[in-house]
């Protein structure tokens, strides 16, 4: 502590402590919209109605805002699966495949339980046997990489992908045959609604704000306390960060690879039961694409931390729903989103470049998760 | 020190920049003007360029923009989710008539006409179940199969190897299968020994199924070494890419939807016709009728036929252009059926 | 030579031609269907093939590469625009539009391969991250620039897609063509024979050549290398940039080759098969080739198996759908991954940043 300059250095010191970790994060996303602003200029449009006309979409009323959290609820699940991940120093690019599973499974538990035991099931099991379903089949598909992994060296960024693939055509298969809404005027590949006692409720009716919103945030704070207090926590962390000094202290490095997969694969798992449960009442094919990529932005952004990783995760759920206003006042389409978003994971991960530009202090912060495909 | 204030500055500029911004209200028509005639249309995952379905749509929907000068806005649906959002965004704002595109959307329409009482609505390639009707939304739907008998009769009659063939996408799509069906019928009705091959690209979702155009390309020049010699190609750009496939082999196409001789420019030399449903005609029709008041409810049949055979026209034989047309007059004085049912039993 | 894996793969290849030929033997000749089914199946594998090439480029020289699908869809989508832009405002004729269409797409494929680079040798930002960006980007600026460029306030073409080019037309190899069963091989399309000739081109580079050998040298000791006196990073850079300018040809297959338009995500996971098979191919570029045409089959397979729908006994007719056929790649590689069928052995140093400074 050095002596102060002013009477208020003391308040200055703590401030600053505080806003250092979100410095990088924030600038790279301010890079990312000026760039993205540029980008819109360039192409005829006008970049401030734009962004007005997103913000406008995403905050602009409660109903906006309502659907902002809706949208954000998917991606501080998946969100939370990647950086779970990540801090067992795992890539889980699968989370695409395991959000499709979880939601399928959560559809069959929604739609078939009340015949499989013969009557109608209370909602105060339903409900939880639900989403559980399909975090446990987020988890078994997560799990298989991981063992993968662990058996084989296999490296879990081709095989979650390939499984990613297999997963998608599972869930095709299965919607177009077995699992098909058999209602005499559906022709579309879809399951059958849910029963109303799978669904989770709206918070406040008329908007579709739902349950799994703060059951998402729930999911954040255990995670943290999970990895901060645990001896799984700890576990997981120090394989993460070397996985030759945790053998050596005499960690079971291949069951804790399995493990972080499979907690990584639930948490994704949760994000499409939830996604059914109380947004959709059912899966279709094609919906809830899409937030596999996202998630690892929005890990990285949030600095792998689920502390990190909510409020990024609002950060894109407030771009994704405030778009489809931007292109319906201004014409700019919703794809600015996309560019923007990866702009955004590009200033994250090249950190360098943010703190060139505006001049940052402190050392560089790498994430280096890649070993090579062997191990 | 002078580092974090400078930050703090930048972003108290980017959050004013955004506020002033939302403080822009932007140049919206007023849709609840009586003398403002707005009409919002709303796209399923296809593209309102898709070459014939939503693009004729949209063809039907721009002229009534100038000759009824209406306000014309359109949504493209990129997330099935989206369907009864996009369709509100319109109503919300007092849209005169939201026309949604697309067999896919009919249920999110019934249940808006059903919320939105003031608006009407137009679904294209809907058909409203017998009982199921709404004052305020009228379906139109197209006799496909009296279309794709036509063209299954022209296909048959003018094809030298015996082999005829049709990529079309996916038959859960009613208008789709009534193509495929009517292709059928009418080719066996005119050569009852011709050899069909008819593939639907069932296998992939209601999102791919109209836009794969490498299967469709794919799975004509397949066909084409079968020894097939006509294609017909039915399904927004799947068909086009079966059409772009015959075309590459020299071998007959035949378009659908709309005349694609004008939209499939690729595949012109080789174009024998096109199943028509007349939809910018039929689209035009309806809002003409909702902007003088009389917007007609339940299932509103619109007009389907054969097109003409353009650069072609001299290698079609005489008597297979006239047995065509009698065709075209029995089917539509009901003395010749195609016996092809609503929806695929 | 690795038979086992060779071997398994011409097995696979021939039970899918056979299972063809004998559903369709009422109708048609066998010798026309497994031409058909062969040329079917080089074309398709066409991406595959390119894409896979650009892998073993990058991976060579030791830097990973997940970007290849968004370096496809980024030359597709310019390859495309250029043409229809030198055609229709130009008024340049369609073949030259063409040409000059797959030339642009190759410079795409080029500049995102730059990006890759920049940030993984430059930045020395974790590999896998770099290509997720590349990807990020590409799918955006793509989606951006189709509905901008065509649709939008600064469209292009007034608001109307004009007449394209059409595709690259095909090459008839008069006599070779048509020799029965393996003719189909010789009437094929430029990029497809031009996918065929780079897999030999760089085979005899990577192994024959003091280029390939340096490359080989930095990605599996960059350390040794560069004591060696080998600049690792110009040697990784170009690499880098030279399996963009591939995966761009690759780009090109599918706007300027297959059919002339463009969908949005329209290379849908090619690039991560290409990736698969470059894994299969053990990062041979011959290996890959058969990797990449092994999965071509089974597309060729799907597809031939729905134009002879009515003879498959019904148990069977489950595997018409592509979503059950559309897994034999990722199955595959997976069962390869696990080193059941020969092991995999990618370059030593490959993912390792190489940090200059470092001493050890």
């Amino acid at each position: 502590m050095t002596a102060s300059d002013s009477p208020t250095s003391g308040l200055g010191e703590k401030i600053r402590k505080l806003t250092a970790p979100w410095k990088v994060p924030a600038l790279a996303v301010f890079t990312a919209m000026v760039v993205g602003a540029i980008l819109i200029a360039v192409a005829g449009g006008d970049p401030l109605a734009a962004y007005a006309g997103m913000f406008e979409g995403s905050l602009g009323s409660p109903r906006a805002v309502a659907e902002t959290l809706v949208w954000s609820t998917p991606y501080i699940l998946t969100g939370l699966s990647v950086a779970l991940a990540f801090q067992g120093g795992l890539f889980n690019i699968g989370a695409e495949g395991q959000l499709a599973l979880g939601a399928v499974a959560a559809a069959l538990v929604g739609y078939g339980l009340p015949g499989l035991l013969g009557g109608s099931v209370p909602a105060i099991v339903h409900v939880p046997a639900t989403i559980l379903a399909g975090g446990v089949a987020g988890a078994l598909w997560a799990a298989i990489p991981g063992w993968l992994k662990a058996r084989t060296g296999a490296h879990e960024v081709i095989s979650t992908i390939m499984l990613n693939y297999v997963a998608l055509n599972i869930v095709s298969f299965l919607l177009n045959g077995p699992m098909k809404d058999p209602a005499p005027d559906n022709v579309i590949a879809r399951t059958p609604l849910i029963a109303e006692s799978a669904s989770l409720s709206p918070i406040l009716s008329g908007f579709r704000l739902h349950w799994g919103f703060p059951l998402a945030l729930i999911a954040a704070a255990l995670v943290a306390w999970m990895l901060k207090r645990t001896t799984l926590g700890f576990e997981i962390r120090t394989v993460g960060a070397n996985p030759e000094a945790a053998r050596y202290a005499g960690m079971k490095v291949g069951r804790t690879i399995v493990v972080s997969m499979a907690l990584s694969g639930t948490l994704a798992g949760l994000a499409g039961a939830i996604e059914v449960s109380a947004l959709n009442h059912r899966h279709q094919l094609g919906f809830s694409q899409g937030y596999g990529f996202d998630a690892i932005a929005i890990a990285l952004l949030g600095k792998t931390k689920p502390a990190g990783v909510v409020p990024a995760a609002l950060l894109f759920g407030m771009m994704r729903s405030g778009a489809p206003r931007m292109q319906f006042l201004t014409q700019i389409p919703v794809d600015v989103i996309s560019v923007i978003q990866a702009l955004i994971l590009l200033f994250v991960a090249a950190d360098v470049m943010v703190r060139r530009l505006y001049r940052l202090r402190g050392e560089r912060e790498r994430v280096v998760i890649t070993r090579g495909w062997g191990s | 020190m002078s580092d974090n204030r400078r930050h703090f500055a930048a972003l108290c500029l980017m959050v004013a920049a955004t506020a002033t911004g939302a403080c822009n209200k932007s140049n919206k028509p007023d849709c609840s003007s009586p003398d403002v005639f707005c009409v919002g249309v709303v796209t399923d995952v296809g593209k309102v360029d898709d070459k014939s379905f939503n693009q004729s749509t949209w063809e039907g929907v721009q002229r009534a923009k100038k000759d009824l000068g209406a306000v014309t806005q359109y949504i493209e649906t990129t997330d099935p989710k989206d369907y009864a959002k996009n369709i509100a965004t319109f109503a919300e704002e007092k849209y005169d008539v939201v026309v949604t595109v697309g067999f896919a959307l009919g249920e999110p329409t019934r249940d808006a006409a059903a919320q939105f009482p003031q608006t009407h609505f137009i679904g294209v390639d809907q058909f409203q179940p017998p009982g199921a009707e709404k004052k305020n939304l009228a379906g139109l739907v197209f006799p496909e199969d009296h279309a794709g008998f036509l063209v299954g009769a022209v296909a048959a009659l003018t094809s030298k190897t015996g082999k005829i063939g049709a990529v079309l996408a996916t038959d859960v799509v009613p208008p789709v299968w009534r193509y495929g069906e009517g292709f059928k019928a009418g080719a066996r009705h005119v050569k009852p020994d011709i050899e069909l091959n008819v593939v639907y690209h069932n296998d992939v979702g209601i999102d791919k199924t109209f836009s794969d155009p490498e299967w469709g390309k794919t799975t004509a020049l397949s066909m084409i070494d079968k020894g097939v010699d006509v294609v017909f190609g039915g399904g927004g750009k799947t068909g086009n890419g079966a059409l772009i496939g015959a075309a590459a082999k020299g071998v007959y196409a035949i378009g659908v939807d709309t005349d694609q001789y004008y939209t499939v420019p690729e595949a012109q030399k080789f174009l024998l016709t096109s199943a028509m449903k007349l939809l910018d005609d039929g689209v035009f029709d309806l809002l003409k009728q909702a902007k003088a008041g009389s917007l007609p409810s339940g299932n509103v049949v619109g007009k389907a036929g054969a097109a003409p055979y353009h650069d072609l026209d001299s290698q079609v034989a005489a008597p297979v252009k006239a047995q065509v047309e009698e065709l075209q007059k029995g089917l539509r004085s009901g003395s010749v059926k195609t016996n092809v049912a609503p929806t695929k039993p | 030579m690795d038979y086992r894996r060779y071997g398994f793969i011409a097995a696979i290849v021939v039970v899918l031609i056979g299972i063809i030929v004998k559903l369709g033997a009422a109708q048609v000749s066998p010798a026309s269907i497994v031409a058909s089914m062969i040329a079917t199946t080089i074309a398709v594998a066409t991406p595959l093939t390119l894409g896979a090439l650009c892998g073993i480029c990058c991976e060579r020289a030791g830097v990973v590469n997940i970007g290849i699908e968004g370096m496809m869809l980024t030359a597709a989508f310019f390859g495309w625009f250029g043409a229809l832009y030198i055609s229709s405002i130009l008024h340049v004729g369609p073949m030259t539009s063409l040409l000059l269409g797959v030339l642009i797409a190759i410079i795409s494929g080029a500049l995102m391969g730059l990006l890759h680079a920049l940030l993984t040798v430059t930045f020395e930002v974790d590999q896998i991250i770099a290509g997720t960006v590349v990807n990020l980007l590409a799918m955006g600026m793509t989606g951006f620039c189709n509905r901008q460029l065509f649709f939008g306030a600064g469209s292009a073409f007034g608001g109307q897609i004009p007449r394209a080019p059409g595709t690259l037309p095909r090459i008839h190899i008069p006599i070779l063509a048509d020799i029965p069963f393996i003719g189909g091989m010789f009437d094929q399309q430029p990029i497809a024979f031009t996918a065929l000739v780079l897999v030999f081109v760089a085979h005899f580079v990577l192994f024959y050549t003091q280029w390939g050998l340096r490359t080989r040298a930095v990605g599996e000791h960059p350390r040794a290398a560069s004591a060696a006196g080998i600049d690792v990073i110009r040697v990784r850079y170009i690499n880098i940039v030279i399996g963009g300018a591939i995966a761009g040809l690759g780009g090109a297959y599918f706007t300027l080759e297959s059919v002339p338009s463009f969908e949005p995500l329209m290379t849908n996971g090619r690039g991560f098969i290409a990736l698969a098979a470059m894994i299969f191919g053990n990062w041979k570029p011959i290996g890959a080739l058969a990797a990449a045409l092994v999965f071509g089959a089974a597309q060729a397979f799907q597809i031939n198996l729905q134009l002879f729908r009515d003879v498959i006994p019904p148990k069977f007719t489950f595997l018409q759908q592509s979503s059950v056929v559309g897994l034999v790649p990722y199955v595959l590689t997976l069962i390869i991954l696990t080193g059941v069928i020969g092991k995999t052995t990618p370059p030593a140093a490959d993912g390792v940043p190489y940090d200059r400074e470092r001493r050890s």
